[in-house]
């Protein structure tokens, strides 16, 4: 008590007017601001610098933290924004790749080109079915010799896209090389060759390998 | 004095800087309010990329799942001819000459023929930055070109159609024109199946190296693929099939043909072949009136083939079964005055109905078909599908001619001529129809040729129906049917069109073909139509010459009508025939 008392000059105005409230309104609220005063100004003053300097030093520290983070994500983004860019290149190349080879494959695969391979295996369509029953062995069906009546020139359902593809009989042996044959090596204008058809070894259209004169 | 003046200053100085404040906030509303959204599109403009996402139109693919048509990157190389000079490349000086050439080789050109594009173009317009140098490369010719690094060629992205199978079933896929659009076939006629829808997006992008600035990517649309169209056609058989009628075709000169095939259970067309056929790839290679399928689009009187049609309605209606008599003369006058003979001469013959079937008599066929009426027989020719375009609803596909009895078209030569298919005309897959009506115990299946289309998301939808509709009663076809296998084994054409082993029903036909003029020509449209096993039918085949100068017959389409029949047989694992056909007897 004494110790407010004494300080009372130091502190602010409101603190004066509530210490004369206490005498006439002795109840209740009275005792609570003067505790609540009394220890108060002193320690307070001291106090009150510590914190603020803390804080201003976390902020502070705070908003450079967000600042390098910030930055550090952006570089990182950035990075990111090279390596989309060049993976979505490997995978625009990657998926033309895919696409040429599997239109190759479409062709290789089409109707017109496996005919026209088994026929230059010498293979011929037998136009009277015959069935072999496992269970008894009983032949359903009249055995005849297949005569290749049936058409096997692959010319006549055209496609455009096989047009040129070496037959199974025309490709090279493995391992050797697609060389130019005898003509074609003498020939040191290989331009020359192509500009004049020669009707024994057509210029292909397309990247495929050319045929051996066999 | 000094005060007054000092006051004065500042309050000019004061109102001077107000009034710049003022300008100041004014510009700053008219341009952060007022202008604010076309400064800002126009900022973005400057900055961002618009590019244009390729929905990818759907494929076509066969029963099986193989790839009919389907959609595939091209490139069109173009360059910018006032710009086209010599460059740098690794530290070399390329001169143009070189590059031309270079670039010719690649495209299948010659250096001076790139030259001249260049030279052409400026000498139309000295400033032109534009030019095509070829359109349509494909990826790997433009890597080669890319490889080349000239600044001044551009490559532009297209889509483009594929047909991996060329002129297998070309005459039913159609073609897709260079600017994209479907033109002929079901490229057209399922373009809402097929079509897809290109999206577009816009992004910003460093002004650099123009890469995208992460985060700016708007999607304005979103590009949507189209749908998967699966037929019922069998790619293997319909190359075979085509083989096989194009072949014969060339040995009899013919100047076009048609076979259909067609599941009886199901009435799915396996396998539709025309010859000629265009090769989707190669459209410009066929002349124009071939382009498309003549099975569908073409109708012509069909002939003989047409008698099992009337034989199987006498029957249906009670007039006439597989035994009924009739003399059959060379030549009838009926009362109402119709002229109608055999195509060669013949004392009168007593023949049961099977034996005017066998030996394709028009007399004795319009005896029995006088037994029914006009309109009861008009009935049974729309209940057989004659006179309406097939459920399929193929581009431009022809109805076929029936005339309504009563009409003035429905002469009195017309009313007995019908009965031997004269005097009406019908496409090959009517008639296929027809004979998979009589296959299926009478009843009629609609005709598909669709599967059905499946969407991105796996919903599948242009399912066609499967609801058959009775025609004749299953007696009446049976009976048909076994007059049609006495057919097989007895007419002339007997020994021509044997496919051991196998029960089969059919019959042939020998058209004559109009001149364009309102009378016949000296062509002969020939045909055969039947199925197998006739014990158990599971496949028609319906063949078609047009006009085979070399055989003018019906012994030109029974060689296709064999190989074929025995090839579908095959392809089907169908299992030969036990028990013989019953007989009937052809004469009385």
């Amino acid at each position: 008590m004494s110790d407010s008392l004494a300080r009372a000059p130091y502190v602010p105005v409101w603190s004066s007017s509530a210490i004369p409230a206490a005498a006439p309104e002795p109840p209740a609220p009275a005792p609570a601001p003067r505790i609540r005063i009394a220890p108060a100004p002193s320690p307070r003053a001291t106090r009150r610098t510590r914190p603020r300097m803390f804080y201003a030093i976390t902020a502070c520290a705070g908003i450079a933290v967000i600042f390098i983070v910030k930055l550090l994500l952006s570089v990182a983004i950035s990075e990111g924004a090279y390596e989309t860019a060049t993976l979505e290149t490997a995978n625009k190349n990657l998926t033309r790749a895919a696409q040429t080879a599997t239109e190759s494959l479409d062709r290789v695969r089409s109707p017109q080109y496996l005919a026209a391979n088994a026929a230059a295996l010498g293979m011929v369509s037998n136009t009277h079915p015959v069935y072999l029953r496992l269970s008894d062995g009983a032949v359903l069906g009249q055995p005849q010799r297949a005569d290749g009546s049936g058409a096997s020139s692959g010319a006549l359902v055209p496609n455009s896209l096989v047009t040129g593809a070496p037959l199974v009989t025309q490709q090279p042996a493995p391992g050797a090389a697609p060389a130019p044959t005898a003509a074609g090596a003498t020939d040191t204008a290989a331009a020359a060759t192509a500009a004049t058809p020669d009707p024994a070894a057509p210029p292909e259209p397309t990247a495929l390998p050319t045929p051996v004169t066999h | 004095m000094n005060q007054r003046t000092t006051r004065r200053r500042s309050v000019f100085a004061m109102i001077a800087l107000l009034a710049l404040i003022g300008v100041f906030v004014v510009r700053l509303v008219d341009i952060q309010v007022v202008r604010a959204d076309e400064l800002n599109a126009k900022s973005l403009q400057a900055r961002s990329t618009t590019s244009q996402i390729l929905g990818t139109r759907g494929q076509i693919v066969d029963a099986n799942g193989e790839v009919l048509a389907q959609s595939v990157l091209r490139w069109d190389i173009a360059l910018s001819p006032k710009k086209a000079g010599e460059f740098e490349r690794d530290g070399v000086t390329i001169p143009l000459k070189q590059t031309e050439a270079e670039l010719g080789a690649l495209v299948g050109l010659s250096g001076d023929a790139v030259a001249k594009i260049i030279s052409d173009a400026l000498a139309a317009d000295p400033k032109s930055d534009f030019a095509y140098v070829v359109k349509g490369v494909d990826a790997a010719t433009l890597e080669k070109i890319d490889k080349l690094g000239i600044p001044w060629v551009v490559p532009q992205r297209i889509a483009s159609r594929t047909y991996p199978d060329g002129a297998v079933a070309g005459n039913l896929i159609g073609f897709v024109g260079s600017d994209g659009k479907a033109q002929a076939g079901l490229e057209r006629s399922q373009q809402k199946c097929l079509a897809a829808k290109d999206g577009e997006e816009s992004y910003q992008t460093d002004a650099v190296d123009g890469v995208a600035i992460p985060g700016s990517t708007v999607q304005k649309a979103s590009a949507k693929d189209g749908g998967t169209l699966k037929l019922t056609i069998d790619s293997d058989l319909q190359f075979s099939v085509q083989q096989i009628l194009a072949a014969q075709a060339q040995a009899t000169g013919a100047a076009w043909g048609t076979v259909v095939v067609q599941e009886v259970k199901t009435g799915k067309l396996v396998a539709v072949a025309d010859y000629p056929t265009v090769d989707p790839n190669n459209v410009n290679g066929t002349a124009d009136a071939d382009r498309g399928s003549r099975a569908f689009q073409a109708s012509y009187e069909p002939g003989s083939t047409f008698k099992a049609l009337t034989a199987a309605s006498a029957m249906d209606a009670g007039v006439a079964n597989p035994l009924s008599q009739v003399v059959a003369p060379y030549r009838i006058i009926f009362p109402n005055g119709a002229n109608i003979n055999d195509s060669e001469r013949h004392g009168d013959e007593d023949l049961t109905l099977t034996g005017v079937l066998i030996e394709s008599s028009n007399t004795g066929m319009s005896q029995i078909g006088a037994l029914m009426t006009d309109d009861q027989r008009y009935d049974y020719y729309k209940k057989f599908g004659l006179g309406a375009t097939s459920e399929v609803g193929f581009p431009a596909e022809d109805t076929g001619i029936l005339h309504k009895p009563g009409t003035d078209a429905w002469d009195n030569q017309t009313k007995y001529a019908t009965m031997f298919g004269q005097g009406l005309t019908t496409t090959a897959v009517q008639m296929a129809s027809v004979y998979q009506t009589i296959a299926n115990g009478g009843v009629r299946m609609p005709v598909q040729l669709v599967e059905g289309c499946t969407a991105p998301d796996g919903t599948v939808s242009h399912v066609p129906s499967t609801q058959g509709t009775r025609v004749v009663s299953a007696a009446a076809a049976k009976s048909d049917s076994d007059i049609l296998e006495m057919v097989y084994q007895k007419a002339w054409l007997s020994k021509i069109w044997n496919i051991p082993g196998y029960r089969i029903a059919s019959k042939t036909g020998t058209a004559q073909m109009p001149d364009g003029n309102g009378g016949y020509s000296h062509g002969y449209l020939v045909s055969v139509a039947g199925f197998a096993p006739a014990d158990d039918p599971q496949y028609v085949v319906s063949v078609s010459l047009a006009d085979p100068v070399n055989n003018n017959t019906s012994a030109a389409s029974a060689p296709i009508f064999r190989d074929v029949m025995s090839q579908v047989l095959k392809k089907y694992r169908v299992v030969p025939s036990g028990a013989p056909a019953p007989d009937l007897p052809a004469d009385w």
